[in-house]
């Protein structure tokens, strides 16, 4: 101790804290200033490069959002909830929630934590990098001796508080370990493959915490300590005795970290950092323009390589297709690896699940669109035969309510007959649209990135609509109504899946139904669920008419049929896999029939499944109560 | 002692097989799943190339079964390999003993309603061969139609309906359907809406040819989908292939010409015994020329459509043959002489 | 020959000796189910586009192999993409990407 004391700086705080190196300053620290300057250096590139591929307009709605006070408030919570928390991960995986808010809320707090001791006892080291601002928080336990006899309150809660965050960010890296050897156990079917940069920081991520035990251990009888160090400390002692030869594990925490920095741009844990960018683009609403460039690289750079997408993506029933997942998707957009990215943009069915379960929120669906289309758009069309002549649009042409059929539903005449057949028993007059056939709704153009296409098709379609002069819009395809709902703008007309309007008409008590005995399961297809996001009406109409179970997964978590228009290229065996586990998955509870409300999930089901498949509007047709 | 033969299914195969084994002294046991002999055959009005009465030939077929003890109502309920034979548990309680087993157990028909954008459970009009048949034979009755259509291959040469091959005989069916409706009505329009005409066996042909002279207009195209029109009436889509048109056609009646599948109770006691099918379903034989009527089991045989699509004739000329095949395996393994 | 100074007018008959047999085998390539159609009209007679003009996946395929490009490629530019004829063709074909395939190979000329 005396030794010690010889080189000390003398300054007493009145806390009673001492600075041991008159500079601040030891050698220790280099590996962690590079590693922590390069990070720096890299994220300001990045984010000059986003924004610098932004639009202009996207650039002004993101400084626009910044500075709304209501998007501020909901930027801090995101980041809060989503960056810190993991609360989409906590809800679904608890125990993954758990390791992952332990590693980074807990280091969050560590840091935070750090940066106000260090204001609090040795400001004067925040002020500039020359006073180690940089480095300074981070090693504050080496670089100081505290007087035992000045301890205070304030100090030993410091002390408590720094402990009690170590403790909960080592128990998360010791489950990380534990996840490394069996996933299964905090909810993980399949894993990623992890890259060499990826191992790199994983194992430098691990062994950071546990470094920095030691070190502070090492420390505790000079710089103070709690619960955690202070035993450790005692250990020390009793068996090196009184040597204080702990510089090579500061070095070693201090490499660690360093090369954590340095292998973070290549690695998946890049998310840490870019993350919250991502959600202030997400926030001030910005969308995918490029595949690579603006919003989808802040996108690309925030996946976290989790590969909770393997468990979500229906293509996992086979091995073979597990390449096809959003995680490896964004992998290889991000070595540029252009023929298996093109391979994999194709393949996906678009079904939005790994989307709306991914902890970060990356919209990979959107990123395979825009991809499509620097491919596809280009190609030539010509839809002026549209305008030459209009197909008879038949019903009731002063009717309020306009039916649009959709091209699929015309190759499942039982979901026609149905829908007319509720309308009329409900005494509701309409339009036929499309009895005769009529203009696709452009959903699948817009799937497969020919947007200008769709757009044309679009836009008679809605020419189409508004000169009829109807008041609600009603659609029997999940696939028409999520493009009329997102990219018409019918102004006010009302736009209903049939789901929705058959729920309307049996609470207003304009369709009486009856209470039949069959049990049901419903399956929520993609575009109506996760798409639109319909997920009680059906479910309220089908409690109405029967006995209805539940789904091993439901709602956004539902297995897309395998029928998806989105997949350009997946083949029909490999299709019919897809149907086979969305039914295994549907039929947990020994329903008697499965229900879906979508023409492709309709006919995907019937070729594989085992019991009868029937269309939402045919079951409340078998149960309208007869006057 | 007389060798037990237990032949499963009581269609035309396993009819006119125990006829000719009974002939050749063997104790024959017939189990029928169905409550009368038959098979499809039980429930058709008349046959191609020329007409003859369904209900004729299958009373001269029982007729010559003379001596045979038959099961109606009856299923295989479980099968065992006990050394050289077969013992058989029956539905009915009965155990049998056979020193050989012949499946004839024949075909299903495809159920026409998979084939959703056909309409067939949706529509009134839309009917199946068998049905038609059925009208033919008295059991129901159909409005006077204006237009009728014929569709071929449904459930056939279509890999969504998971059966990619020919089912044979839905072609001259069609043709004699076709004939049959324009003799019934002849002020009706009629349609034929074909992929392929195979029209293969002797006077087949010359169906044709008569179809063709009674004004029944063939078109070249599958039908892709039937719709309703506001008066009820049905909306038939398909392309004339030939002229490169779609066209669309009003009907009254639209008959589906239901192809051949595996049938589901046979696959049940193949399955029982480890008897390997092929991709389509089907009984895979012993081999794909000589020994068409052997299964890879000793002692177990097939005859007829267990084995793919076949026509009558074909079928009847298989159970000959099984039962020649069932005498050479008795007298070779049991009856050494 | 001797030369007149003035052509026949072109033969109607499709000479296949002077298809162009590359392009084709291009599009096998990539797209081995361009060979398995029966030419049994399902794709055309359910087309929605077919309804407006004339539209056949079919004939175009025929029209390729025949080398007559500019006819098939005008057969499939109304196509709107709404995947009926993939949910009826009877052989199971992707249609829809190989009308994609159709246009990429043979536009780019």
């Amino acid at each position: 101790m005396t030794t010690l004391l010889n080189t000390m700086y003398t300054q007493i705080t009145p806390e009673g804290i001492i600075d041991r190196y008159p500079n601040s300053y030891n050698h220790f620290v280099l590996p962690f200033v590079i590693g922590i300057s390069f990070i720096i250096v890299y994220l300001l590139i990045g984010l000059i490069r986003i924004l610098y591929h932004l639009t202009a307009e996207d650039r002004k709605k993101l400084l626009v959002s910044i500075f709304t006070p209501k998007t501020a408030v909901k930027n801090i919570k995101d980041i809060f909830c989503d960056c810190l928390i993991h609360t989409k991960i906590w809800k679904r995986k608890p125990l993954l929630g758990y390791m992952h808010s332990a590693i980074a809320f807990g280091w969050f707090m560590l840091i935070v934590l750090g940066h106000i001791e260090v204001a609090l006892f040795a400001p004067r080291h925040l002020d500039s990098i020359a006073d180690g601002a940089l480095y300074y928080p981070i090693f504050y336990r080496f670089f100081i001796w505290m007087s035992p006899e000045h301890e205070t309150l304030r100090g030993s809660l410091f002390f408590f508080l720094m402990d009690f965050f170590l403790l909960y960010v080592l128990s998360g890296i010791a489950l990380a370990m534990y996840k490394r050897v069996r996933s299964i156990a905090l909810g993980m079917r399949h894993t990623t493959k992890p890259s060499l940069a990826d191992r790199v920081a994983l194992y430098c991520l691990w062994a950071i915490f546990p470094l920095r035990l030691l070190a502070e251990g090492f420390t505790a009888d000079l710089s103070g300590g709690s619960f955690l160090t202070r035993p450790l400390n005692w250990l020390f002692k009793s068996f090196f005795g009184n040597e204080l030869n702990f510089l090579p594990t500061w070095w070693l925490y201090s490499i660690c970290l360093g090369l954590f920095f340095l292998a973070m741009p290549f690695s998946r844990y890049m998310h840490i950092l870019t993350e919250p960018m991502l959600i202030l683009m997400r926030n001030a609403g910005l969308k995918v323009r490029k595949p690579r460039k603006g919003f989808a690289e802040a996108e690309i750079y925030a996946c976290s390589s989790c590969g909770l997408c393997l468990d979500a993506c229906p293509m996992n029933t086979q091995k073979k297709n597990l390449k096809y997942s959003s995680v490896y998707f964004i992998r290889f957009l991000r070595r540029h690896n252009e023929k298996k990215v093109k391979e994999i943009a194709e393949k996906c069915l678009m079904c939005g699940k790994c989307y709306a379960l991914c902890p970060v929120g990356v919209n990979s669906p959107d990123i395979r669109r825009a991809l499509r289309e620097t491919s596809n758009t280009k190609l030539s069309y010509d839809y002026a035969p549209m305008d030459k002549f209009s197909l008879p649009v038949e019903g009731d042409q002063k009717a309020d309510i306009m039916y649009f059929a959709g091209c699929m539903s015309h190759l499942t005449p039982k979901i026609i007959k149905s829908v007319t057949t509720v309308l009329e028993s409900a005494g509701k007059k309409f339009i036929f649209a499309d009895r005769e056939g009529g203009i696709c709704c452009g959903r699948p153009m817009l799937l497969a990135g020919r947007t200008e296409a769709a757009k044309e098709l679009i836009s008679k379609n809605k020419k189409m609509i508004m000169e009829s002069g109807c008041k609600i819009l009603l659609l029997s395809c999940p696939i028409c109504y999520k493009v009329f709902k997102d990219d018409y703008d019918l102004k006010d007309i009302r736009i209903l899946h049939y789901t929705q309007y058959m729920n309307e008409l049996i609470e207003k008590g304009e369709l009486k139904v009856t209470k039949g005995s069959l049990s049901m399961v419903y399956h929520d297809p993609c575009e109506l669920g996760r798409g639109c996001g319909v997920y009680e009406e059906p479910r309220n109409v089908l409690k109405a008419i029967g006995e209805l179970k539940k789904a091993e997964k439901e709602r956004d978590e539902s297995i897309c049929c395998g029928g998806s228009l989105g997949s350009l290229t997946l083949d029909n065996k490999d299709r019919g896999k897809i149907a086979e586990s969305s039914i295994d998955n549907l039929t947990a509870e020994n329903p008697q029939s499965i229900v879906t409300a979508c023409p492709l999930c309709y006919r995907s089901f019937r070729e594989k499944s085992p019991i009868p498949v029937k269309d939402f509007a045919e079951v409340v047709c078998e149960n309208i109560k007869s006057n | 002692m007389k060798n037990n033969i237990l032949i499963i299914g009581g269609g035309p195969a396993g009819l006119e097989a125990s006829g000719i084994l009974v002939k050749m002294g063997y104790n024959v046991i017939l189990v029928e799943k169905e409550k009368q002999l038959g098979g499809h055959l039980a429930k058709w009005d008349t046959l191609f190339p020329d007409g003859l009465k369904a209900e004729d030939l299958l009373k001269a077929m029982i007729k010559k079964t003379g001596g045979v003890k038959y099961f109606t109502d009856t299923q295989v309920q479980s099968v065992n390999i006990l050394n050289k034979s077969y013992n058989v548990i029956l539905s009915n309680g009965i155990t049998v003993l056979a020193d050989a087993v012949l499946l004839a157990t024949g075909f299903d028909l495809f159920k026409a309603e998979k084939k959703e954008e056909y309409g067939y459970g949706v529509y009134e009009g839309v009917i199946t061969n068998a049905d038609l048949e059925q009208y033919f034979k008295g059991n129901f009755s159909i409005k006077k139609p204006k237009a009728v259509g014929f569709v071929h291959c449904v459930g056939s040469r279509d890999e969504k309906a998971c059966n990619p091959a020919c089912s044979k005989v839905c072609c001259a069916t069609a043709v004699k359907q076709a004939c049959h409706i324009k003799e019934k009505f002849p002020q009706a329009d009629v349609f034929c809406f074909y992929m392929d005409l195979r029209m293969f066996g002797r006077h087949y042909e010359d169906l044709y040819l008569k179809a063709q002279k009674m004004g029944i207009r063939f078109i070249r195209g599958r039908v892709s989908e039937v719709a309703e029109t506001s008066e009820g009436r049905l909306l038939v889509k398909a392309e004339d292939t030939l002229s490169s048109k779609p066209i669309k056609v009003t009907l009254d009646t639209l008959v589906l010409m239901a192809g051949m599948r595996p049938s589901e109770s046979g696959y049940q006691v193949g399955h029982q015994l480890n008897l390997s099918v092929e991709e389509d379903g089907f009984f895979s034989t012993k081999d794909t020329m000589l020994s068409l009527q052997k299964s890879n089991l000793e002692g177990l045989f097939f005859a007829g459509a267990a084995t793919g699509p076949k026509t009558l004739p074909d079928t009847l000329h298989e159970a000959r043959s099984a039962a020649m095949e069932i005498d050479n395996y008795i007298t070779e393994t049991f009856n050494k002489r | 020959m001797i030369d007149f100074g003035f052509g026949l007018s072109p033969s109607s008959r499709v000479n296949l000796d002077l298809r162009d047999k590359e392009l084709f085998s291009k599009l096998i390539e990539t797209e081995s189910d361009a060979l398995k159609c029966m030419a049994c009209g399902s794709c055309t007679a359910s087309c929605s586009a077919g309804v407006f003009e004339e539209t056949s996946l079919r004939s175009a395929l025929l029209n390729l192999q025949n080398g007559n490009k500019e006819k098939a490629l005008n057969l499939l530019s109304h196509c709107m993409f709404c995947g009926k004829c993939t949910m009826v063709c009877p052989r199971g074909i992707n249609t829809r990407h190989l009308i994609l395939s159709i246009n990429k190979i043979y536009q780019a000329r």
